[in-house]
């Protein structure tokens, strides 16, 4: 073979040296001897052969392919010199002759039949001007040779060449024939056998063959009764098959085809519209109708001028369906809606007549007295088939002039309905429903008429406030502030702040507060847009420092009970919180400047009232105040340029070395020149201390490049970490530093290595194993030195896990030893500090890394360990971690897992138990009856499960609900055989569960017990087969 | 499936989407998180509400649609007592065949998921039915159900109508 590529030798010697192999009498050898050749020729290069070499092995193998014995090497042989662009037309002649005369498909088997197809194949590719010569010879030929084909790969190839065939010979006295050997596949119910090694699908072979019959027009009349009777005779998959094949071809077939037979394929697919088998299948006769029609009226749409120049289906369709719309309420007014809606998205001049006949017909029976009680109906229809309206226009001409759109004309007389609508308080939803579909079709309305639908919206906020919450006003207002925030910003916000108290009202007062909450989640939905955010970040301040710095007279009555004052205060600020989370969502660019607007009267609201809380009583210091607010000024400051972040990163470290806050604070309160609150010193005010949650909102979100100005960066983490342990009076105060200290860690590690191996050393040993501290403060260490760890994780630090492991030592401790175990887990879970929207340096997979070393040795701990406290410790640190990582982290190790786990579900923590359970949960989705993991373990699981549903044994409402979630999935995991035996008990004992005080354990026993009533051999069964299906299929 | 079919074209209306109860829920502080509320040690009665997510997702024996859907059962059409349900539904038209049928899924759906010290007695809303009385006595008589559920091939067409029941108004 080498010898051959490298000029060595020639086919011509081989074949003299193979000599009487090739010429023998005897079937054996002559088999052995073109066998051989047709592998040589089919491992050539194939410059090696050149014409005269082509011809001789052509006319050889073509002469074998007459004997049974020779045939399956000499169409291997041929399939090799078919690939050949050298042959002549003589050669490809005799071929496809050869093959046409000799080769009897029936008789030989799917693999050499797959050779013929291939050889065909391959001529089709490379002398496809040869194979058209021969016309209809090649034609009947093929069609012989292909009739009856069964396997799929065959048929792939086949489909291929047909549709080559289809698109590219002349076929006319052939169009029967053909339809026929390729319409007795449609629709094609092959499903792949298991293991199937040709990978090939239902759906391959579904389009193959779709190509095939939408790659002519010849089809079309012969085709069309053929998906009728498909339609209304197939099962689920034919119809949507079927369907789908017609949405196809139907362009191809053109519209003089598709005019004909549109009565008839309406009809059948009315049927399919209005009594759908499925969702989906409604679906699809949608689209084909949509097809329908715009294959028939696409071409003369220049010639439609007139509404009345609508002929033929669509006309018929519409009046049909507006008669059934004479009955809005009823069934069949929806799919009747659907059907012209779809019509909407077909060509211009059909949705221009769909528009001039139903949107006057609905507004007639909006107004007919005698139809009053179907006026919600009525309006949802209306509202329905102007949303499908504005979305048809959508893609292509966004800024289309009034007049182009269909719905212009009759748009004032819409808008009328639905005011009218929108004064009944049962048909208002609708209305504002139609409202928001009309205001948001781009281009229709005029100003004026916008500022009409505002207005009146306006008036139903003010007519009633309590109905207001309603989120369909908000839609409206929100469509129209997109794009003329004008209105709403003159009309509507002026009302809903002119609602707003300049005081919160009393502690008793319920119906003043929900109004209070219901006008700001307004303003939260509304006020997203620029101007709109601005002004209401201008008037909620101002509101704010209203209630927090009260006047003399005000202050006294505040002072008495500040609750309801903080409280009102809180929403405020929750309310800015909620719009700035919508406006990064929507990925805002006017976030950034309320640096200086927002963020500076923050600080100084509270730095004020720090100053000032020595004197009076004060709201502002309230923890829940300062929490919020530093949610806000962490969204703005994320949201800075590097370059901006470094200006403003000036006066924030003076604030926090020295406790000056005039740089950063200005607004309406003075603050002195020098006072200053001197935070990190043991000499300051305790409460005064709060205020580093603000300042660590700035720091967690700084970029890694901004930096603060410090004069020795270790020295000030250190300072924090004894801060925490020392000073600092509140969980709030040590978890701020602690963010602080992990965020800079996580963006500096590089330069602070010496800081973290005196951690290891020295922090280890001294805070947290030492014993004689007391337990509250050793605590505070280890959760120090999950932040720590956290850090150094999430950046894959070299060092990440030593920190880790160093836990383990802890482990046997009395004291500590559970917090170290659980700590295990949580260095690994996420949290809202360290993620890239604060520009934390964060690597992929870390959370795999730590699991792969940190899982082994806990399962190792775990089962081997001799000393029980440190087994226990490890079962804790595996149940903690495992609520934190994705399950393909731990799904390897599941059968070494769950004999721990259950072992798990003893513990007396209840969380710890319910992380168990959602552990098992979890594992539960890819399991199936035919491979369950746990239904060895189902006695054990059933029986601690009903343990732990119900209230006398477990108090724990998560506990009980997360058990009785499991209790339901088990019928559809485990065999019906295994579980029978405990059907009885399981559904005795769920009963009394069903009287739980909680309602949403309740909610779990029922469906829980509604799935073992349901389990038997039978349910196990089909839920097998699925299962087989889904995998295998 | 019968081969009569009692209404041909129901008038559907859309579900409402939350519960009553929930929208009046407030307190002086604003708080996302629910999650605490659920340890808190406050007991929840069960309430219409409740009864009526049991059975808002049954489908009716003759459209594609839940009762919710049809307006034949609504929270307000449920009573609770301490130890006792009243439901009443209404039957899409008045010579509805089916309504036994709907009572019964109703029954069926109760029973199991109900705690047994509930008393539950069915009515067709008065008015509501040419033949009122004997479809009242039918559903509540105990002899009755327990002979109907006896039956194979009308517990089939129950546990079809049972089908998506734990859906609980979530899917519109």
């Amino acid at each position: 073979m080498a010898d051959i590529s490298e000029d060595r030798t020639t086919l011509i010697n081989v074949v003299k040296a193979l000599g009487e192999y090739l010429t023998s009498e005897e079937s054996d050898t002559l088999q052995k001897g073109v066998e051989l050749l047709a592998l040589i020729v089919a491992r050539s290069p194939k410059e090696k052969l050149n014409r005269q070499s082509a011809r001789v092995l052509t006319s050889f193998f073509v002469g074998k392919l007459d004997d049974t014995a020779t045939i399956k090497p000499a169409l291997a042989g041929i399939a090799s010199v078919a690939l050949l662009p050298l042959l002549t037309p003589a050669e490809v002649t005799s071929i496809v002759e050869g093959l046409f005369q000799h080769v009897k498909m029936k008789a030989i088997v799917q693999d050499v039949r797959f050779k013929v197809f291939s050889i065909i194949d391959s001529l089709m590719a490379y002398h496809r001007g040869v194979l058209k010569s021969m016309g209809t010879r090649f034609i009947t030929g093929y069609i012989s040779l292909a009739e009856g084909e069964k396997d799929p790969r065959n048929l792939m190839v086949a489909f291929a060449i047909a549709r080559v065939i289809l698109i590219e010979f002349d076929f006319p006295a052939h169009v029967e024939s053909m339809f026929n050997t390729l319409f007795c596949y449609f629709p094609i119910t092959f499903r792949p056998p298991p293991n199937d090694k040709y990978g090939i699908t239902t759906e391959d072979l579904r389009m193959a063959l779709r190509g095939c019959l939408g790659a002519t027009p010849a089809f079309g009349p012969l085709a069309i009764p053929v998906f009728l009777e498909k339609i209304s005779a197939g099962s689920r998959a034919t119809k949507k098959d079927t369907l789908q094949t017609i949405s196809a071809c139907l362009p191809v077939y053109g519209s003089a085809l598709a005019r004909v037979s549109a009565r008839k394929l309406w009809n059948a697919l009315k049927l399919e519209i209005f009594q759908p088998v499925d969702a989906e299948t409604e679906e699809e006769a949608l689209k084909t109708t949509q097809v329908l029609v715009k294959t028939i009226y696409l071409d003369e749409e220049a010639a439609v001028e007139q509404n009345e120049d609508v002929q033929g289906l669509a006309r018929d369709a519409c009046e049909e369906c507006i008669n059934i719309l004479k009955e809005p309420e009823k069934s069949q007014a929806r799919p009747a809606t659907k059907i012209l809606c779809a019509f909407m998205s077909t060509t211009p001049s059909v949705a221009r007549y769909t528009i001039s006949q139903a949107v006057p017909h609905l507004c007639r029976l909006f107004h007919n007295p005698d139809e009053i009680s179907s006026r919600p109906a009525t309006l949802v229809l209306l509202a329905d088939l102007i949303s499908a309206a504005r979305d048809s226009m959508l893609p292509e001409k966004v800024q289309a002039a009034e007049a182009d759109l269909p719905l212009a004309p009759y748009k004032d007389e819409v808008l009328g309905v639905f005011s009218v609508g929108l004064t009944s308080a049962i048909t208002r939803s609708m209305a504002l429903a139609g409202l928001k579909a009309i205001a948001s079709t781009r281009g229709l309305l005029s100003d004026d008429e916008l500022g009409f639908i505002v207005h009146n919206v306006d008036q139903i906020i003010e007519g009633n406030p309590s109905e207001f919450v309603d989120q369909s006003i908000l839609d409206v207002l929100s469509s129209i502030s997109e794009y003329a925030p004008r209105f709403v910003a003159e009309q509507t916000l002026p009302l809903l702040f002119s609602s707003l108290p300049d005081q919160a009202p009393s502690r008793q007062s319920v119906s003043e507060r929900t109004k209070i909450w219901q006008t700001l989640n307004a303003l939260k939905n509304l006020c997203i847009q620029q101007e709109l955010f601005e002004s209401l970040v201008i008037r909620l301040t101002t509101k704010l420092d209203l209630l927090c710095f009260p006047a003399s007279e005000q202050a006294q009555v505040v002072a008495r009970d500040t609750e309801p004052s903080a409280a009102y205060a809180h929403m405020i600020l929750k309310t800015l919180a909620q719009a700035l989370v919508t406006k990064v969502k929507k990925e805002h660019l006017d976030i950034p400047k309320y640096i200086d607007r927002l963020v500076p009267s923050i600080f100084n609201l509270f730095v004020a009232s720090e100053y000032l809380s020595s004197e009076k009583v004060m709201i502002a210091t309230e923890p829940r105040l300062i929490e919020i607010a530093a949610e806000i000024i962490t969204l703005v400051v994320q949201s800075l340029p590097v370059q901006r972040q470094r200006s403003y990163i000036i006066g924030l470290s003076k604030a926090i070395t020295t406790g000056n806050f005039k740089d950063i604070g200005q607004g309406f309160q003075r603050i002195g020149n020098d006072r200053e609150l001197p935070i990190f010193n043991p000499s300051g005010v305790p409460r005064q201390r709060n205020l580093v949650v603000l300042l660590a909102a700035c720091v967690i979100s700084l970029h890694k490049e901004v930096r603060l100005v410090l004069e020795n960066l270790a020295n000030f983490l250190d300072m924090l970490l004894n801060w925490v342990l020392d000073i600092a009076d509140n969980d709030l105060q040590r978890y701020s530093a602690l963010h602080i200290v992990a965020s800079t860690l996580n963006k500096q590690a590089n330069e602070l290595d010496s800081f973290l191996a005196d951690k290891l050393d020295v922090y280890w040993s001294t805070f947290i194993l030492n014993s004689n501290l007391p337990k509250e403060r050793r605590i505070w260490a280890i959760k120090s030195w999950i932040w720590i760890s956290k850090a150094l994780l999430v950046r894959k630090h070299p060092l990440a896990l030593t920190f880790t492991e160093r836990l383990y030592d802890a482990f046997g401790d009395e004291s500590i030893g559970w917090e170290a175990s659980k700590a295990v887990g949580e260095i690994v879970s996420a949290d809202a500090i360290l993620t890239k929207a604060n520009h934390a340096e964060i690597k992929v997979l870390f959370v795999q890394k730590y699991v792969g070393a940190i899982l082994p040795s806990l399962i190792r701990f775990a089962k081997n360990s001799d000393e029980s406290s440190r087994q226990t410790a490890s079962l804790v640190a595996l149940t903690s971690m495992i609520r934190f990582i994705p399950r393909a982290a731990y799904a390897h190790q599941m059968p070494l897992l769950i004999p721990l786990l259950l072992r798990g579900l003893d513990l007396p923590d209840a969380d710890i138990r319910s992380n168990v359970i959602d552990t098992f949960l979890a594992a539960a989705e890819g399991e199936s009856p035919g491979k369950s993991l746990i239904s060895e373990h189902s006695v054990t699981l059933v029986n601690s499960m009903l343990k732990n549903s119900k209230v006398g044994e477990m108090t724990s409402t998560k506990v009980r609900v997360a058990a009785l979630r499991y209790l339901a999935v088990l019928p559809n995991i485990v065999r019906y055989d295994v579980l029978h035996p405990y059907k009885a008990t399981v559904l005795r004992e769920l009963a009394t569960v069903l009287d739980d005080p909680k309602r949403s354990v309740r909610k779990e026993a029922v469906d829980a017990r509604t799935n073992w009533w349901d389990a038997s051999v039978f349910r196990s069964l089909m839920v097998l087969i699925y299962f087989r299906f889904k995998y295998k299929g | 499936m019968p081969g009569e079919i009692f209404n041909p074209n129901p008038v559907v209306f859309s579900a409402p989407k939350a519960r009553q109860s929930d929208l009046l829920a407030h307190s002086l502080w604003i708080n996302d998180a629910s999650a605490s509320e659920d340890e808190a040690d406050e007991f929840e009665a069960i309430d219409q509400d409740e009864i009526f997510d049991l059975i808002r997702s049954i489908y009716d024996p003759e459209h594609p649609n839940t009762l919710e859907e049809l307006r034949v059962v609504s929270a307000p059409q449920v009573t609770v007592g301490a130890n006792h349900i009243k439901v009443e539904f209404t039957p899409t038209v008045p010579h509805c065949g089916m309504s036994t049928l709907i009572g019964l899924c109703i029954r069926v759906r109760l029973l199991r998921s109900l705690p047994e010290r509930f008393k539950v007695d069915i009515f067709v809303q008065p008015g509501s039915h040419q033949s009122e009385n004997a479809v009242n006595k039918q559903l509540n008589d105990k002899e009755r159900v327990a002979a109907a559920l006896e039956n194979p091939v009308l517990l089939d067409t129950v546990e079809q109508c049972l089908a998506n029941v734990g859906a609980r108004g979530t899917l519109v």
